[in-house]
């Protein structure tokens, strides 16, 4: 007894068409309808950040988007980062610099070490700590994190 | 040790490129099936009696396929102290306990179920606070406590709340303070804290019709699951399947059972189906453990010169609602209760006391955060009132090779007085900095000392399978929650068996087919694990070799092994490789030698003893890992905000099995000292958590950790794999005393408490004038 | 999760429309107040408005009237916009203080405003500025300032069917220095303890302060000391904060230290925007 809207959009690359249900959260419609689970949820306020994808290029936490907004929209989650099975280079950098260790928060917090070099490509530490603020890693892995993204402008 | 090939190198993360890319999987990534969604109906009172439940409109909504009870389901469980009941049964311990659960085919129709429940209490009276609860006249929240099954190292006291009392009694108390020239007593208190990890506890069961469970979890300990559920539901091990996903955090809330059991008779209702209950995050903290806050008194005896003669120490913990974990946190408080120094006469008194306040149990540290602050605490205080360096004061006390615990216990492989030094070298210890801007700095050491905490036969085993080509699949008990056990313990299996690391393939237990390990808890793994790993290497080893002597007809003791052939050593002509050994079979005349190549190994600690009733004294400890926290702050007195100008952390790994790894580690475990140190404070009113979301319980983000020096110290473990021993705990043990000594150097206030928040330290300094 | 109507709308007088008939029904922007509250059983729409493509919502530009900011208007825009930074940063350092990167990618100005949280960091700082807000309902378009538009904690004169169309900031620009300096629990991501907006304007200051009050509220006390009275001391005149404001205890700090910090951020805010 859902309502129900169809929406088009493109998640990763790819063109889809999908019927969201109203009053769901994005977060839910990317793990549970397109099966990307990749994206986590941790707490369901946008306080975490585990959540993070882009939207239209922009970080968002999708715990807080609903679902039927996707539509016309570009989506990014961390499973269209790497193309053909080749890392893209931050992801390569998380690896070489072992900037995780759960590994629960790393989807999120690529994606938004992503978009902060997208918008500046050689941040310093006080400009990544600002961007990434919002993406909580329990385990501890700020200091590698951002060994990992400053290694990751260099290239 | 200089020639290790894979031990003491930065081997990649084995599953690094699962969690760079999205596709490790967690428990809820998984698609298993059919599912059900259940959902908690949780208690709104702390304290009160069921008088009763009322489910008949839950029942009848749509989607709903089962409605549970406690009295449908009264089956106790427990680690060491059984004690707790999946779902109330006639009364309710803590707010927001569970009373019931609903599955239904969506999480909407569970959730929307679940407020058609009404139940009725009476209220009691609670008790909030450990101090009350421990006297003879409060409210008694376990009546039947006298006949709950309990491990016997444990001395609850019926017919009160106390579920545990831990004594020390080393040397003699009196003639200690007698030799003291001057006495010391302050009270501290440490309040709850929770470990907050990003993924929320979560479970799944699945009942098959001919009586086979299956549960997924994010439980650290498999083993320990299939083994709490067996005895509580009385289903025999082998009917009994837990499997592993990668663990989105664990600190020790995901150890021993707690959330699994609540779904088994859902599911042996609806045989087939897959029944799932996720935690959201207010329920995680609330319902799930809780570090025990900790009410103590410390009173030490000295002398002039500093050197501590006597040391008193009584410790009321807040066990909260259910002891079952909590028990031993209090033990093992009351056996390390001399903190990282020798002291002759010891006399501790360590209660667990119950409330109605959440439930306590293990959190990174097992006691040693709670209790070592006072430690590091008193010894800043002994320092200033003689007017002595208190590196001096430590290094004075510290433990040394030969020296003996509270429990008595010898420590061996120990350099203390390394990891102290270099902490405070590092950060200009004797070196007085003025501050910027009416800001004040100051600087503190800390130091700290912890052994897994683990029963004295807790064990651990692995099988190494050789493959055809001579790659090799390690099977282990142990889980991954980020701590690095799966790179950790390929690397010592690639060690002993001599191959490349990237040809072993290792995976998170499912216990239908991984070996025993008894929990992933303690930083036990490396130690535990890493030796049967060894072991099972070396008992493989021990096959290829009795099989390449035949195959080669050259005698055992000509032979050696390069990893990728076996050869003899008086003519390397004569060789096989591995595919030959594995193929096990004579080449002229094709028959078959000895078969597939399985190595088995395991490990039970024959070093710790029980401890004496009375006395507390024996050998409690597997091994002891020794650090230390080194820290400069600059204060603003006007706001009370503390800023970490230099962070310091030492431990001594014994030897880093994977030293980019262990530094991470240490990393990890001093920032989550920081982020205790100064922000997280669980508040309870009369039961309810108030903070239990990230807006208002706020753990260290990347603006709060400054750059950490870190110094992996290497005085080898001799029993040790490679000479390693576990380190995931220690790094949080001396953070929050280390800022408290700093802040304390910068203001001239002493904190009996923390988190040190602005208003805090705003206050301290306010209440000196 | 909740069941509602979502509809986009594509023409504001519709939005009106719908939102003064419809029985519960809000408008919708970017939803970082509105989820939070939808799951904590704060709200419960019937309807959801999403607004956030209409054109009259998302005008953000300079004109000779001032910097007119449109209800869509993320807080991340405002705080890196030229004309903001330059001329208001005030407002800049605001809006860049609430939440996290992620999250002011969605929220909005008008959303921070529209919550009415008298902790909400925007709203000292607009009230420093003398912004007025726009509001267009089913009785047409009003205009209020700033100061008029709270009137208890998640309270406005908001009546059914008004939404904020946009917020402007006046000119003339304040000729001086502005300062909003915040007070949480961690200095990272986090709700004011308390927030102080300090705003030179040449020949006067205006001070508003957050989270001590049912609503944000100006430091009238400590203005009337310096601007009338000739108060050349900071410090003398930021004690007089105290008769402003009615902060009380909540699990982000007490009262007493509401009162001290205020006074302390209201103090360093004239030192730095005065050199008083």
């Amino acid at each position: 007894m859902s309502n129900k809207i169809t929406i088009k959009f493109t998640v990763n690359g790819d063109s889809e068409e999908r019927e969201a249900v109203v009053g769901e959260t994005l977060l839910k419609f990317i793990r549970d309808e397109l099966n990307l689970t990749g994206t986590k949820s941790g707490c369901e306020i946008g306080e975490c950040g585990a959540c993070t994808v882009l939207l239209d290029g922009k970080p968002v936490n999708s715990c807080l988007v609903l679902a039927v907004e996707l539509d016309g929209k570009d989506l990014l989650t961390i499973e269209g980062l790497s193309k053909n099975g080749e890392l893209d280079r931050l992801q390569q950098a998380f690896i070489d610099h072992a900037a995780f260790q759960c590994g629960y928060c790393t989807p999120g917090m690529i994606m938004a070490a992503r978009s902060l070099l997208e918008r500046n490509p050689n941040p310093n530490d006080e400009e990544i700590n600002k961007a990434l603020s919002g993406n909580l890693c329990r385990c501890g892995a700020y200091q590698e994190i951002r060994d990992a993204v400053k290694d990751s402008a260099k290239k | 040790m200089s020639d290790l090939k894979t031990v003491g190198t930065n081997v990649p993360r084995k599953d690094a490129m699962e969690k760079v890319t999205g596709a490790a999987e967690f428990i809820e990534d998984r698609y298993m099936g059919p599912m059900l969604f259940a959902k908690m109906k949780k208690s709104t009172v702390a304290h009160g009696r069921i008088l009763n439940i009322k489910t008949e409109k839950a029942e009848k909504h749509p989607g709903v396929k089962a409605v549970l009870t406690g009295k449908d389901y009264p089956n106790m469980i427990g680690l060491y102290l059984i004690d707790r009941t999946f779902l109330a049964v006639d009364k309710v311990r803590f707010w927001g306990e569970p009373v019931a659960v609903v599955a239904a085919t969506s999480e909407k129709a569970a959730a929307e179920a679940v407020d058609l429940i009404e139940v009725e209490y009476e209220e009691l009276p609670g008790v909030f606070d450990p101090r009350e609860g421990i006297k003879p006249d409060a409210p008694v929240i376990h009546e039947n406590l006298g006949d709950y099954e309990i491990v016997p190292i444990f001395y609850p006291k019926p017919g009160t709340n106390i579920a545990n009392h831990f004594k020390i009694r080393k040397g003699d108390i009196e003639k200690g303070f007698d030799q003291a020239d001057h006495v010391l007593e302050k009270e501290y208190y440490v309040p709850q804290m929770q470990h907050v990890p990003i993924e929320t506890h979560k479970a799944a069961v699945q009942w098959s019709p001919d009586g086979k469970l299956t549960v997924w979890s994010t439980a650290q300990s498999p083993n320990v699951v299939r083994q709490l559920l067996a005895k509580s539901l009385d289903i025999p091990m082998h009917k009994i399947r837990v499997i592993s996903s990668y663990i989105g955090g664990g600190f020790g809330c995901k150890a021993g059972a707690s959330i699994e059991g609540l779904l088994v008779p859902i599911a042996q209702k609806y045989p087939g189906h897959i029944i799932r209950i996720v935690f959201d995050r207010e329920e995680d903290m609330q319902g799930t453990f809780t570090r025990q806050a900790l009410f103590s008194k410390l009173r030490t005896g000295y002398t002039k010169d500093g050197k501590i003669t006597a040391l008193q120490y009584e410790m009321v913990w807040d066990g909260g609602a259910y002891t079952e974990y909590g028990v031993n946190i209090v033990r093992a408080a009351g056996y390390s209760s001399t903190g990282a120094y020798e002291i002759p006469n010891v006399k501790t008194d360590s209660y667990c006391v119950y409330t109605n306040n959440s439930i306590g149990g293990p959190v990174r540290g097992f006691g040693m955060c709670e209790m070592q602050w006072g430690i590091e605490r008193q010894i800043e205080e002994i320092a200033k009132e003689l007017e002595m360096d208190p590196l001096e004061v430590r290094l004075k006390n510290g433990m040394k090779p030969g020296s003996t615990t509270a429990s008595g216990q010898v420590v061996h492989d120990v350099d203390y007085e390394k990891c102290l030094k270099v902490v405070a070298d590092k950060i200009g210890w004797g070196k007085k900095e003025n501050g910027k801007e009416g800001k004040l700095r100051g600087k503190g050491i800390a130091g700290l000392v912890k052994c897994p905490a683990q029963p004295s036969n807790a064990a651990s085993s692995a099988i190494i399978r050789i493959n055809e080509d001579g790659t090799a699949h390690v099977m282990i008990g142990a889980t991954e929650m980020g701590q690095g056990m799966l790179t950790a313990i390929s690397q010592i299996a690639s060690e002993a068996l001599h191959i490349p690391v990237d040809k072993i393939d290792i995976k998170v237990p499912d216990t239908d087919f991984t070996p025993y390990e008894w929990q992933s808890v303690g930083s036990r793994i490396t130690y535990t694990c890493g030796t049967s790993v060894k072991r099972a290497a070396e008992d493989a080893l021990g096959q290829i070799y009795l099989i390449a002597a035949d195959l080669l007809e050259v005698p055992q003791e000509d032979l050696s092994y390069d990893g990728k052939k076996v050869y003899s050593t008086k003519d390397p002509d004569i060789k096989a490789t591995i595919r030959e050994i594995a193929d096990s079979c004579k080449k002229c005349t094709g028959e078959g030698i000895a078969g597939p190549i399985i190595g088995r190994g395991s490990f039970v600690p024959t070093n710790m003893t029980n401890l004496d009733p009375e006395t507390g004294q024996g050998n409690p400890g597997l091994f002891y890992c020794f650090g230390a926290t080194g820290v400069e702050v600059e204060v603003d007195p006007e706001t009370g905000v503390v800023e970490i100008l230099q962070l310091a952390s030492s431990i001594d790994a014994g030897k880093a099995v994977n030293p980019q790894l262990a530094t991470a580690q240490l990393h990890g475990g001093t920032i989550m000292g920081l982020s205790t140190a100064l922000y997280e404070e669980v508040r309870f009113d009369k039961g309810i958590m108030l903070n239990r979301n990230f807006t208002d319980y706020k753990i260290a983000t990347f603006d709060n950790v400054p750059h950490i020096d870190s110094f992996i110290i290497e005085t080898p473990e001799t029993n040790g794999p490679y000479g390693a021993r576990g380190i995931g705990e220690q790094p949080m043990i001396g953070v929050a005393p280390a800022i408290a000594n700093a802040v304390s150097d910068a203001l001239g206030v002493e904190f009996n408490s923390f988190p040190l928040t602005p208003e805090k330290v705003w206050r301290a300094l306010k209440d000196k004038k | 999760m909740l069941s509602f109507d979502y509809i986009k709308c594509t023409g504001l007088s519709e939005a009106v429309d719908i939102l003064a008939k419809e029985e519960q029904a809000y408008p919708y922007a970017g939803g970082t107040d509105l989820m939070v509250g939808m799951r904590g059983g704060k709200f419960a729409p019937k309807k959801l408005v999403d607004v956030k493509d209409l054109p009259e919502l998302n005008v953000f530009e300079e004109s000779d009237q001032g910097i007119i900011i449109g209800a869509a208007i993320t807080l991340n825009q405002i705080a890196c916009d030229d004309s903001i930074v330059k001329n208001i940063p005030i407002l800049a350092e605001g809006s860049h203080s609430v939440g996290g990167y992620t999250i002011r990618n969605r929220a909005t100005l008008a959303g921070n405003i529209c919550n009415a949280s008298p902790a909400a960091d925007t709203a000292a700082p607009l009230y420093t500025l003398e912004a007025l807000i726009n509001i267009v309902g089913p009785d047409g378009n009003r205009s209020l300032p700033v100061e008029e538009f709270f009137t208890g904690p998640g309270q406005t004169v908001l009546k059914k069917g008004e939404l904020v169309q946009s917020i402007v900031i006046p000119k003339p620009f304040p000729a001086g220095k502005g300062v909003y300096s915040k007070a949480s629990r961690t200095g990272s991501v986090d709700l004011s303890t308390v927030g102080v907006a300090v705003q030179n304007w040449g020949k006067h200051v205006k001070i508003a302060v957050g989270a001590v009050a049912a609503t944000p509220v100006r430091a009238f006390s400590v203005e009337k000391a310096i601007n009338e009275k000739g108060e050349k001391s900071s410090a003398e005149a930021a004690k007089l904060v105290h008769n402003d404001i009615a902060p009380i205890t909540d699990i982000r700090g007490s009262r007493e230290y509401r009162y001290h910090m205020v006074e302390v951020l209201v103090r360093r805010g004239l030192e730095q925007t005065m050199g008083v």
